[in-house]
């Protein structure tokens, strides 16, 4: 560590990759932290947590018993063994006694991502609420169809004030601040909505995930999804390879995963026979702004015996069925550079996928088994290079690109719903069944007190 | 070949394995197992002896077939096995066909073996005077073809909407994927009511004692002590209701995460994994 910083001294170690080497080796050394406590209020288990995305400063946890609690993980509130471990009870709590509170269990807490004025929570009692955070009390009501698994803003909208909330209903509903309506709803997906999550690109983008096994992406300025992740897509490394010799004897069919548009699940399965080789990447641009163009070439449409509804182009999506997972998409994660997105699924894999080519890029995560009947909330770091990942009682973290274990978390008595990641201070935060928030923090001497309280003045030698 | 110098992280499963290998094939096979170390480098190694491997059943004529989860238990790197089992898919050297045995099982067959298969049944229903035999035909020079992945859509069969599938038969119609279903080549899972999934045909009864095979094991260890037992002893009993032998299994619930393998000073020790 001396080294290396007279190495950033000297210049030769540039600034990036200095704070980078002590990041990650802060990482490598990620333990129960034996200096930090948060103290739970909680009576019921811990369903979503969230550090503040302004300063890292306050964390947001929902609870099943419907109480809502924000902590200060940065100064603590007092101190106990002696001016060693630091407490951190929770600034307010909001339960069910509040006038306005949730009635059931809170399954999503987020903050405003603009600041920490406003926190925004969805609940199995059908309500989507708005709290003021300083006076702690709900400014606006959403009322959904059904209980709500997620909710999500996007961390980069500069122009619309947007909550996107993942019901047991099919349909994924926009609700918006600045009205106090819910100005949209995307349909396509064919069973609840599991998870939603905003892209970290671009602000009109939104990835869901549904009980029925798909991921879908949508752009909210036009109808229907663009896209549906097909697991049987795929392609071997991180991003593609760059160009393709044509196979000859095989007619140029646009590439698999661009659904919106007149043949959907044919044409599909004829380039998935072929999805290796073949596309030169041009026209398989998405435009994000109207309707993609597609080729004509490929343009017949079926005659198919099933009935066909002469459906909107852009509703079209909701007849490609393809799946991401065999089961239920229980967690979703975007990576913060926007080119990776990775997803959990009931059938206990872990998916990474390349969001510009929309492939499965076939890393494997040894994961045994993953909860099925809850969302679980996945965290990664901030060069996506590890990502966290509730497995049952305990978190491991995988390398990303290879999919190995590093570093496993045992500590939590029963099932872990939900990790965040404090990329600024690298702490870990995980919540689970067992009523408690546990904090994993780089390993530090303990006569390493720079924050730690009043010490008693103490001679280490014996006398 | 590489030489993988990790030997100890080697199985004694292997090596009594290597050793029967060079009991019983002939020079050739010598060189190769005696080159290699004791994890397989390569995924299509592992595929091929593993292949060779496949316990002999009596009752029913079945061609060997891997699963999924032994890959990952006898090759290091995961990724590694999923991305060669890819490019060798593309490249129509095996096929994957998902198994209803459990959440994430996959089944993995050579091509020609596949094949063989087919032409067993086809055989089959001649004897007993089919009509429309000619589907099988279409079937394993068209749909085989072009179809990769392990599930194809309704529409995809029936409609003609690709040439090349438009071909001997005319149209297909719902009597010729009846007559698919019926030789078990196609079958339907609960996932999907519109997606046939390709399938082994006769493959039931040996899926059957899978299962029954994976709870024997693991309900022999769960009620054990400590939930362990050293594998050697462990390989030497015999399975009751599995006609497919321990190693198969073994390597199948090592793979798949329920069983985890421990190094002590005696050996190996295999063990309930707690997750």
């Amino acid at each position: 560590m001396w080294k290396d910083i007279g190495g950033r001294e000297a210049g030769q170690i540039r600034p990036n990759s200095f704070a980078n080497r002590v990041k990650s080796h802060r990482l490598s050394t990620l333990q129960l932290s034996n200096y930090k406590d948060i103290v739970s209020p909680h009576k019921g288990s811990i369903n979503s947590l969230q550090v503040d995305l302004t300063e890292e400063r306050y964390l947001l946890s929902g609870a099943s018993d419907s109480s809502v609690a924000v902590y200060d993980v940065q100064r603590a509130t007092d101190y106990e063994g002696g001016g060693h471990i630091a407490k951190h009870r929770s600034v307010f709590v909001v339960d069910k006694q509040h006038e306005h509170g949730h009635k059931y269990a809170i399954s999503s807490a987020i903050w405003y991502p603009v600041d920490t004025g406003l926190f925004v929570t969805g609940s199995y009692d059908h309500y989507v609420k708005v709290w003021d955070t300083n006076c702690t009390r709900v400014v606006m009501n959403f009322k959904m169809p059904g209980k709500v698994y997620r909710t999500a803003m996007s961390p980069l909208a500069a122009s619309h004030m947007l909550i996107a909330a993942g019901t047991e209903d099919v349909q994924v509903r926009l609700c918006d601040i600045a009205s106090g309506a819910i100005s949209q709803t995307l349909s396509g997906h064919r069973d609840g909505i599991m998870t939603v999550e905003w892209s970290t690109s671009s602000e009109w983008i939104l990835v869901t995930g549904g009980c029925d096994g798909a991921i879908r992406f949508w752009d909210i300025r036009r109808a229907g999804c663009f896209r549906v992740l097909d697991q049987s897509q795929s392609q071997l490394g991180r991003r593609p390879p760059l160009l393709k010799r044509k196979r000859p004897g095989y007619k140029f069919v646009r590439n698999g995963p661009l659904v919106a548009s007149m043949m959907v699940s044919i044409s599909k399965s004829l380039s998935a026979g072929q999805n290796s080789s073949v596309k030169p990447r041009a026209p398989q641009k998405r435009s994000a702004n109207g309707n993609g163009v597609r080729q004509s070439s490929v343009g017949r449409i079926p005659a198919k015996g099933s009935v066909r509804q002469r459906l909107h182009p852009g509703m079209l999506s909701s007849q490609d069925r393809a799946t991401a997972h065999y089961g239920a998409v229980t967690g979703l994660k975007v990576t913060e550079d926007g080119m990776y997105l990775l997803s959990a699924g009931s059938d206990s894999r872990i998916r990474l996928w390349d969001v510009e080519s929309g492939r499965n890029t076939l890393v494997n995560f040894e994961t045994v088994r993953l909860q099925t009947s809850k969302p679980i909330q996945l965290a990664t770091t901030q060069d996506p290079a590890v990502v966290f990942v509730p497995c049952m009682t305990a978190v491991k973290a995988f390398d990303i690109w290879s999919g190995k274990t590093c570093l496993t978390f045992r500590g939590h008595y029963e099932h872990v719903n939900c990790c965040c990641f404090s990329s600024q201070d690298q702490e870990l935060y995980t919540g689970g069944n067992d009523r408690q928030i546990l904090v994993w923090c780089p390993s530090r001497l303990i006569s390493d007190g720079v924050d730690a309280g009043p010490m008693q003045d103490q001679d280490n030698w014996s006398d | 070949m590489n030489k993988d110098t990790n030997s100890d992280s080697s199985k004694p499963k292997k090596r009594r394995r290597d050793e029967e290998i060079e009991a019983e094939s002939s020079s050739s096979d010598r060189t190769l197992s005696l080159e290699e170390n004791l994890t397989f480098s390569d995924t299509l190694v592992a595929l091929r002896i593993m292949r060779a491997q496949f316990p002999h059943i009596d009752k029913v004529s079945i061609r060997p077939f891997i699963l999924q989860s032994q890959l990952y238990s006898s090759v290091n790197d995961r990724t590694q096995v999923d991305r060669e089992l890819e490019s060798l898919r593309r490249e129509r050297v095996l096929r994957v066909f998902k198994l209803n045995t459990g959440q994430d099982d996959h089944a993995i067959m050579f091509l020609d073996d596949y094949l063989n298969q087919i032409e067993c049944v086809v055989k089959r229903m001649e004897e007993k005077k089919q009509v429309n035999l000619e589907v099988f035909e279409w079937f394993q020079t068209h749909v085989l073809d072009s179809k990769l992945e392990p599930s194809v859509g309704h529409e995809e069969l029936v409609s003609g909407s690709d040439c090349s599938l438009l071909s001997i038969v005319g149209k297909v119609k719902d009597e010729h994927i009846s007559l698919l279903i019926n030789a078990g080549i196609l079958t339907r899972q609960l996932i999907d009511p519109d997606m046939y999934w390709f399938a082994i045909p006769n493959i039931g009864s040996v899926l059957k004692g899978l299962s029954q095979g994976r709870k024997e094991i693991l309900s022999f260890l769960n009620r054990r002590k400590y939930k362990e037992m050293m594998l050697a002893l462990l390989e030497k009993k015999h399975l009751r209701f599995s006609p497919l032998d321990m190693r198969f299994h073994l390597r199948d619930l090592i793979g798949s995460g329920h069983l985890k393998t421990i190094h002590t000073p005696t050996g190996l020790v295999v063990q309930i994994s707690k997750d």
